[in-house]
């Protein structure tokens, strides 16, 4: 698997890639050779349990069948739920329901569960009597450059903090864990030593996971991680046995692949081809480790892979019904969101309406050749890194002004962390969401429940409007929230893909928005082989794999959905695009 | 000299400083007290997402929440007397609070928006973020 391996070993990288199914194939093959391994899993879907078919949960575990190895799972939310009780628990009929609420969401966001994860793997890093009895700990998570930052910053923990003169918010969730100071000092460390501490990188190989992984690597490298490791996996296999699909997508990968900036392509590399099976239980663990072919079943195929899944067209269908409204697309990065929005403002265009596509497409091409191509429809372009900018700037010239060098270092900091993009980027959409009153505007992203109800909470606009206003003018008031909570108005439509993690991850983007008072619309579940056409056995394997999840978003998750097959190549243009809102038909009949 | 206490509303930063609305007031406010600081002003700022067990310990802003919920925050005490409720006042009322000198014309005002609307014009004031 991988060579030379120190003691503390972290994978990164985004939901479903792998990173637990690599962490485990590690230790197993490190076990194997006779070492003593601990693996501790802080993913959220953890399944370490079932791959190696013990029991485990939050507890030093040993596994029964593989000498040598312990494993412990820590789940992330439960942990940020913890967090929560011991701050708000013991207030419970002490203070008013709506004080209680009011810190309920403040410590509701990605930030208090990734630092709550943080919390309670330092304590295992920094644990020297736990750390002095294994040759090597595995972690299939690792905090981000943000989280390692904040602790970094010589002021965080300083009387800064009650000086007044401005705090690090993002630092907010952790306040409450001070005393902790000197063990996540310790752990930063111990994450910076590249003697003790390497991190794999883990991505799929396409072009904006490499991307992203570029950036990433800078960023870690900046902060003194510089033990990095670049793990491909899910590699199309060389054998396409003259299938059409699989030898594009093979071509897409080798692509990804050659496109890899200097930096990445400089790493030490490990590539791992996409398997068939799933990597539970020991012996699919064994020969995923020792690279060997994976078990294809040789049962002539009993299921029609392919299904009359319900297409992107018929939520069209429904959208086009009132003749305007805003459809918001959501989701994770890289399940082809951009692309959702685009298929459909096109096919509403080409069906006679007045559309405005609002779109983040950092690399424009998708819809760069849209806009006077197709009558009705009005492209208009947010720069995320631009709106972030300026944003970042009026922050610096408002609030900055006023502080020290420290302070201004902190709220640098805080202006890094991933909900400031989202703020900016919203803001700059919100100012075209009224447009939706007369025509469609369809925007390839949205924000999270939990910044809604931030902005919503902190009521400059919202709440100030309603009692600012006698109750005649209150009935015929609309904020953007409203119009965002109202079904006829506003249509949100989650995007993921059919595998587990991207749906537990939609799943929870539902809960979040579900908190804010917005029931989404509709799902779409893109990149599907169940509803693509293949021959190839591998690709055919997994596109029954897929079902599981699909029937768990069709019967437990959503009221109204659509499947989108795997594309060959990125649709472009006008054509392709529209092709998507019928291409699960046609492909049956082919 | 008495401790000025300010018991703001849950969010994760005096400053509001990576809140989803730049909040000029509360940039202010800081500012303010940082100047009152400077003055020998023994200032103490308690939020409530991460310090609610003092909100509760605390009779005459207990007091407050149970009447006027998150509402009536910030509240700020001079010692143990409740000075002001719900709003986030300007440095000439905290200067006559703490009986420091003031001469006017020293504070700056701003104006901002947020989800695309100019911000309604109010004193209550809080902000939050992630």
């Amino acid at each position: 698997m991988f060579t030379d391996l120190p003691k503390f070993v972290f994978f990164t990288g985004k939901g479903g890639v792998g990173k637990t199914s690599l962490a485990c194939a590690t230790t197993l093959s490190l076990a194997d050779a006779g070492k003593k391994v601990l693996l501790v899993s802080t993913d959220p879907a953890s399944n370490v349990g079932q791959v190696f078919e013990t029991e485990i949960g939050n507890k030093i575990t040993p596994i029964t069948k593989v000498t040598g190895l312990d494993a412990i799972e820590i789940n992330p939310e439960e942990a940020a739920a913890k967090y929560r009780d011991r701050i708000v628990g013991p207030m419970r009929g002490i203070l008013p329901e709506d004080a209680l609420r009011s810190i309920e969401e403040q410590l509701s966001g990605a930030c208090t569960t990734e630092i709550a994860a943080f919390d309670e793997f330092t304590a295992l890093l920094t644990d020297n009597d736990l750390v002095e009895r294994y040759d090597h700990v595995v972690f299939d998570t690792a905090p981000t450059g943000h989280t390692i930052r904040m602790l970094k910053l010589p002021g965080a923990w300083s009387g800064f903090l009650e000086a007044g003169k401005g705090d690090a918010s993002c630092l907010g969730p952790l306040a409450g864990l001070e005393k902790q100071r000197d063990r996540y000092a310790a752990a930063v460390d111990r994450l910076s030593d590249g003697a003790t501490t390497r991190l794999v990188l883990v991505a799929r190989p396409r072009h904006s996971a490499l991307s992203e992984v570029a950036r990433t690597s800078k960023e870690l490298a900046a902060i003194g991680i510089k033990n990095q490791q670049l793990a491909i996996n899910g590699m199309m296999p060389q054998e396409t046995g003259g299938d059409a699909l699989s030898a594009a997508l093979l071509q897409r990968d080798k692509d990804a692949l050659a496109g890899m900036t200097s930096q990445v392509a400089a790493l030490p590399r490990a590539i791992f081809a996409l398997r068939a099976e799933n990597l539970v239980g020991i012996g699919a663990l064994k020969r995923f480790a020792a690279g060997a072919p994976d078990l294809i079943s040789t049962e002539p195929d009993q299921t029609t892979v392919h299904e009359d899944f319900p297409t992107l067209g018929g939520l069209v269908d429904d959208i086009e019904q009132p003749g305007k409204g805003l459809v918001m697309f959501m989701g994770k990065g890289g399940v082809g969101k951009t692309t959702m929005a685009a298929a459909v403002a096109v096919e509403l265009a080409a069906r006679g309406h007045e559309v405005l596509l609002t779109t983040t497409d950092p690399a424009a091409h998708i819809t760069e050749t849209l806009a006077g191509d197709v009558a009705g429809l009005t492209v208009s372009r947010i720069d995320p890194v631009e709106v972030t900018a300026q944003y970042h700037q009026h922050v610096m010239a408002t609030k900055g002004k006023n502080l020290d060098a420290q302070g201004r270092a902190m709220l640098e900091e805080d202006l890094r962390s991933p909900c400031t993009e989202e703020i900016a980027v919203f803001q700059a959409f919100s100012r075209v969401i009224r447009e939706s009153t007369k025509h469609f505007v369809i925007m390839d992203t949205a924000p999270t429940g939990h910044t809604l109800l931030l902005l919503d909470a902190t009521g400059s606009y919202h709440r100030d409007i309603l009692r600012h206003s006698d109750g005649k003018q209150r009935t015929r008031m609309v904020t953007p929230m409203m119009r965002l909570q109202d079904p006829e108005q506003t249509k949100m439509v989650i995007v993921t893909l059919p595998e587990t993690t991207p749906v537990l991850e939609a799943a929870h983007l539902q809960d979040d928005l579900q908190r804010a008072g917005i029931a989404p619309w509709g799902w779409i579940i893109n990149s599907s082989l169940a509803a693509a056409h293949t021959t190839q056995p591998l690709l055919r394997q997994r596109a029954r794999s897929e079902h599981q999840q699909i029937d768990k978003v069709r019967n437990e998750l959503c009221q109204r959905y659509a499947v989108v097959p795997m594309q060959a190549a990125e649709p472009v243009g006008v054509e392709k695009l529209k092709s998507l809102c019928v291409v699960a038909k046609s492909s049956v009949a082919a | 000299m008495t401790t000025l206490t300010v018991y703001d509303p849950a969010m994760c930063c005096s400053t509001g400083i990576c809140g989803p609305d730049i909040d000029p007031h509360l940039v202010q406010f800081a500012a303010d007290l940082d100047w009152l600081a400077e003055r020998g002003v023994e200032v103490k700022r308690i939020n409530l997402s991460q310090e609610p067990v003092l909100f509760a310990e605390n009779e005459s802003v207990k007091a407050v929440l149970e009447k006027s919920g998150v509402e009536g925050l910030p509240v700020i005490m001079l010692g143990d007397t409740l000075q002001t409720s719900g709003q986030y006042p300007v440095r000439e009322k905290l200067a006559k609070m703490t009986g420091v000198e003031f001469k006017a014309g020293a504070t700056e005002t701003a104006s901002t928006s947020c989800c695309g609307g100019d911000a309604a014009e109010s004193e209550k004031v809080s902000s939050s973020c992630c």
